[in-house]
């Protein structure tokens, strides 16, 4: 890390905020309270005398100082926890968020809505606690083999938010009534009407600090390496635990309350160290002050102008939304450890089996998932297979659909396939990258902003956005050479963008929120025959061609400095091939949408199978990603019947849990 | 010809001592299964299709056979195909005064083919549909379809469907249901017009659709008047009204001009509270300490469990003028996107809560 000066305190960041804070609330009374000053507008339309007055100060006494409290209250505890978590994993990126503390949280709390509302009048807190570390669990053995180094951590954290995102999206899609107060929920409204939250904060919070200032002392030598930190008497593996157990608590109840509040905790402990807070003592005093002023004052800033908005912004969004842009801007500045010496292994592990008789039986599969695609299906009266009766039913519906699932999955896979080897990460994809985010971001606010959305159109937004993703990604990582962990981070932060976005339409209870989430989730539902097939020659166009990238793609894994000596101009052939990962992946999210996991799981696949070359590992792939697609689509038609759940959606669940067991090894 | 039809056994034996024959056999099969359509029933020729299928794994199982009868397996393929996509083309047309059979997709058009006396085919999230438009309610026999944003084609399309209504909401599906069935899309949200003029104009074209003009005037005449009737027993100085729904303990959905409650409100000579924006649905999402009204605070099922504990003990909900005047009325669940039906329950149930509410008003000023 940096620090921008030598003599820099945080207090010259907090103290504007301070101001502004003051200002705005003054400005805020004026307005709640006429009796300060004679301000020409109230809250009080239409009420006279004592009434407005009781009115007035029923209001600011039970709605905007809670409000406020309550700004800085979560806004101090998501700081610490961030401080805590940065400190125990040595991790400059940790935070609630980013290690699918708080999305495990979400996923907690929906599961109970919908399945047992009892629970949350019992103490939502703990629905949420269970949520968040259960995730951040999976989180950890995702990244134990790495010994939970940071980026490793990081990308597990992505991966489970993706995936929890995925779970939480098929809920939506199928409750979308239930929900309206969730959704809200969800996108951190900070609204209140009662002492109670922050009376159920407050004391937790205090606990929570005194308890780290307890462990200040030993917690800053785990700055030193674990087997020092050991001589010195400490018990690493407990002090660990214990902290993460606190910054995990302590999240939890935030999050319970006042619903997911995006990047407070990674920006507040990070800022006020690029602002000179160096030890970890005064971190731990700066983080929750600045944090609690961060949030504070977006939200009064939100208070004030909310009027002028089209729409409800909830705060925890926004900050989600101002977050994003700030990982970007921290990431060239990062020092990171190199931790990627696991990786050449895994990526070049030598053939066990016989790969033309692999070919064949995956080949034996794929014909076989299309046939049951293609002829077998549920109707009112059961199960049937349609050989004969069906056969235009077959032509109108099916074979688009199986066709732009194939294309779809080929694509991705291809792209995922040539990400990882590129970046020698086996956990790089086209969904890690953001592009697949990039291009979403792009059919929402298409589909937000136009009265009348066509095919045409949304294509023409999804390759737009997918380009424009691409040239930040480019531009942001030119300097380092396209070094694979930094690329990774900063398709983190893009992937980061679209998450708050997402939550603010949903928190709207637009009703066009179901088609939005219907496409975004990634459905074959829309495809026509001749996008179907377009997709599919596409990719078969695209499988033709990898002959002429295997050299590149069989070299780089090697490392850049092998590669180079090899004579492979390292740089301008990682921009090349980014490029060519963009086409492919825009081509297959405006089909399947950005969540499916076939890009990350199809490569992998592939590789455990016993491809491990270039050809084979990238044809191997398609046809994996192909199967895939096909069977979560014909799954996604039948297993719900007859409600039909995404392919792209179905594609996330069946391969990210499968990922997600598979990876621990790596 | 007819006997080498229905001779399959000696047609078999024929084949496979005369392997050469090739092109002949699967010329018999052709005609085979023509004629069995021919004779009417997809059945039939589906089993001399089967028939011919055995046949033909026999033929190929003869080793000197194979060549001859790898040429001729497209010849076979367009057999089954013609097969097929001749024995689908099979929709029934309805008469110029039938009912059609109709499927809906938007809850709205449900509900106005309901109270013209249709039972839908099919509709769209039917369980949803039960929870939140309530009345009136489906009969057993509808279809449910799925999804509204994503209906099953296939199952619609083996409904013999000849009409499937729906709303702009769900635009991006109806290419590809036109394929099943002549799509209607009808615009009931539009800002634009009058909210009560848009109803009515829903109704009777659904009316014209399903050949069931009449009925439709009949509602488009019974509905108002019954909203008229109430109207004259309202008192005329009944203060305004702010209709919400609660979303959570601190949101409350408040709708204001371009929603059903609103529209409603004003037909009942009553006034709307509500003068903040609104989306184009009529509503706009608020805390609680904005429900600042002199008049009646009405608020429409369902409240979600999350939200029970505020009316008890929060102190800004007890402080709004509403709550200390006692002047908040609490109706049933009535579909906030609804159709005349539900246009004329939410004044039915309204009318019913204002004239208990004054009732008890009357009665505390008598003591």
């Amino acid at each position: 890390m940096i620090s921008l000066h030598r003599r820099a305190s945080p207090a010259y960041i907090c103290l504007p905020l301070v101001i502004i804070c003051v200002v705005i609330t003054f400005n805020l009374l004026k307005q709640t309270l006429p009796d300060v000053s004679q301000g020409a507008f109230d809250f009080s339309v239409g009420l006279s005398g004592p009434e407005a007055k009781a009115m007035s100060t029923a209001v600011f006494q039970f709605s905007v100082l809670p409000r406020m409290t309550i700004a800085l209250l979560v806004g101090a505890a998501l700081g610490l926890a961030g401080v805590l978590m940065q400190q125990v994993l040595r991790n400059p990126i940790a935070s609630p968020t980013t290690l699918g503390v708080a999305s495990g949280a979400q996923l907690g709390l929906l599961l109970a809505t919908l399945f047992a509302p009892r629970l949350l009048a019992f103490g939502s807190e703990w629905v949420a606690l269970a949520g968040g570390v259960i995730s951040l669990l999976i989180v950890f053995s995702l990244s134990w083999h790495r010994r939970l180094a940071p980026v490793a951590v990081v990308l597990a954290g992505l991966v489970v938010n993706l995936y929890i995102g995925a779970l939480s999206t098929v809920l939506i899609l199928f409750h979308q009534e239930e929900f309206r107060g969730l959704m809200i929920w969800a996108a951190g409204s900070l609204a209140q009407n009662s002492w109670s939250d922050t009376l159920h904060l407050l004391p937790r919070l205090v606990v929570v600090a005194i308890l780290a200032g307890l462990m200040a002392r030993p917690l800053g030598l785990l700055e030193l390496d674990e087997s020092s930190a050991s001589s010195l008497g400490i018990s690493v593996r407990k002090l660990r635990l214990m902290v993460l157990g606190l910054s995990v608590f302590i999240t939890a109840s935030a999050v319970s309350l006042v619903g997911i509040v995006g990047f407070v905790g990674l920006a507040a402990p990070v800022i006020v160290k690029l602002m000179g807070a160096r030890t970890l003592a005064q971190r731990l005093l700066w983080a929750p002050v600045f944090g609690g002023l961060l949030l504070l004052t977006t939200d009064l800033f939100l208070l004030q102008y909310s009027a002028q908005l089209p729409s409800m912004v909830p705060t925890g969004a926004m900050t989600g939304l101002l977050g994003a842009p700030l990982l970007l801007w921290l990431i060239p500045r990062l020092s990171l450890k190199s931790t990627a010496p696991s990786t050449s292994k895994t990526t070049l592990q030598t053939a066990r089996k016989p790969t033309s008789r692999m070919f064949l039986w995956l080949l034996v599969l794929l014909t076989t998932a299309s046939i049951l695609a293609l002829f077998v299906t549920q109707s009112i009266g059961g199960w049937v297979f349609n050989g004969t009766g069906q056969w235009e039913s077959i032509v109108t519906w099916r074979i688009p659909r199986v066709l732009a699932a194939a294309g779809a999955g080929v694509l991705l896979a291809l792209a995922g396939a040539t990400i990882q080897r590129m970046t020698g990460n086996p956990m790089a994809s086209p969904e890690v990258l953001g592009i697949s985010s990039g291009t979403a971001i792009g059919l929402i606010v298409t589909i937000y902003s136009s009265a009348n959305v066509t095919a045409p159109l949304l294509i023409l937004a999804g390759a737009t956005s997918a380009v424009i993703t691409l040239a930040v990604l480019i531009l942001l990582n030119r300097r380092t050479g396209f070094q694979s962990e930094r690329l990774l981070l900063t398709g983190i932060a893009i992937a980061a963008l679209f998450e708050p976005l997402r939550s603010i339409f949903l928190a709207n209870g637009d009703p066009r929120i179901q088609q939005v989430i219907a496409w975004m989730s990634g459905s074959t539902y829309y495809v026509d025959f001749s996008t179907g097939l377009s997709a599919l020659i596409f990719a078969v166009m695209m499988v033709a061609l990898i002959p002429l990238v295997t050299r590149w793609l069989d070299l780089l894994p090697l490392g850049r400095n092998v590669a180079l000596g090899l004579g492979l101009s390292v740089d301008r052939v990682r921009l090349i091939l980014l490029a060519l990962v963009a086409i492919l992946t825009a081509f297959a999210t405006l089909i399947v949408g950005p969540l499916s996991f076939a890009g990350l799981l199809a490569p992998h696949v592939a590789r455990m199978l016993g491809f491990s070359k270039a050809l084979p590992h990238l044809v191997g792939s398609a046809i994996v990603g192909a199967l895939l697609m096909i069977s979560a689509d014909w799954l996604g038609r039948q297993v719900l019947f007859p409600q039909e759940i995404p392919a792209g959606l179905v594609a996330a669940l069946l391969g990210g849990a499968y990922f997600m067991w598979g990876l621990r090894r790596y | 010809m007819t006997s080498a039809m229905y001779n399959n056994n000696q047609l078999r034996l024929w084949s496979l001592k005369n392997t050469s024959h090739a092109n002949r056999l699967f010329g018999y099969m052709a005609l085979k299964v023509c004629t069995a359509k021919c004779h009417g029933s997809n059945f039939s020729a589906m089993l001399v299709f089967l028939d011919n299928l055995l046949l033909s794994v026999r033929y190929f199982g003869h080793p000197q056979a194979r060549v001859r009868g790898f040429l001729l397996l497209p010849f076979f393929f367009l057999t089954f195909v013609s097969l097929n996509v001749d024995a689908s083309v099979s929709i029934p047309s309805h008469s110029q005064n039938e009912t059609p059979r109709v499927a809906a997709i938007d809850w709205t058009l449900v509900e106005t083919l309901m109270s013209l006396g249709i039972v839908p085919v099919a509709a769209a999230q039917i369980r949803d549909y039960q929870a939140w438009v309530v009345e009136p309610s489906l009969p057993e026999q509808v279809v449910d379809i799925g999804l509204r944003a994503q209906p099953n084609r296939e199952l619609a399309a083996s409904l013999n469907l000849d009409l499937v209504l729906t709303s702009p909401l769900y635009g991006a599906i109806e290419p590809t249901l036109s394929q099943i069935a002549s799509v209607q899309t009808l615009t009931t949200y539009n800002p634009e017009n009058d909210f009560w003029q848009n109803l009515v104009e829903t109704t009777r074209r659904v009316g014209e659709l399903t050949n069931h003009s009449a009925e439709a005037e009949a509602v488009i005449e019974h509905h108002p008047r019954q909203i008229d009737q109430m109207k004259e027993k309202i008192a005329t100085d009944t203060p305004p009204l702010l209709v919400v729904q609660f979303i959570d303990d601190r949101h409350v959905r408040a709708y204001g001009k371009g929603s059903l409650y609103d529209m409603v409100i004003n037909r009942l000579g009553l006034q709307n509270a509500w003068k903040g924006e609104t989306n184009m649905w009529g509503y706009t999402t608020v805390g609680i300490e904005e429900l600042i009204t002199e008049g009646y605070l009405v608020i429409v099922d369902p409240v979600p469990m999350s939200a029970e504990g505020v009316f008890d003990n929060n102190r800004l909900w007890q402080a709004l003028p509403a709550v200390r005047h006692d002047r908040v009325l609490s109706l049933p669940a009535v579909w906030s996107f609804g159709a005349l039906p539900s246009a004329v329950r939410f004044a039915d149930e309204l009318y019913q809560a204002l004239t208990d509410q004054h009732a008890t008003e009357l009665g505390l000023k008598n003591l």
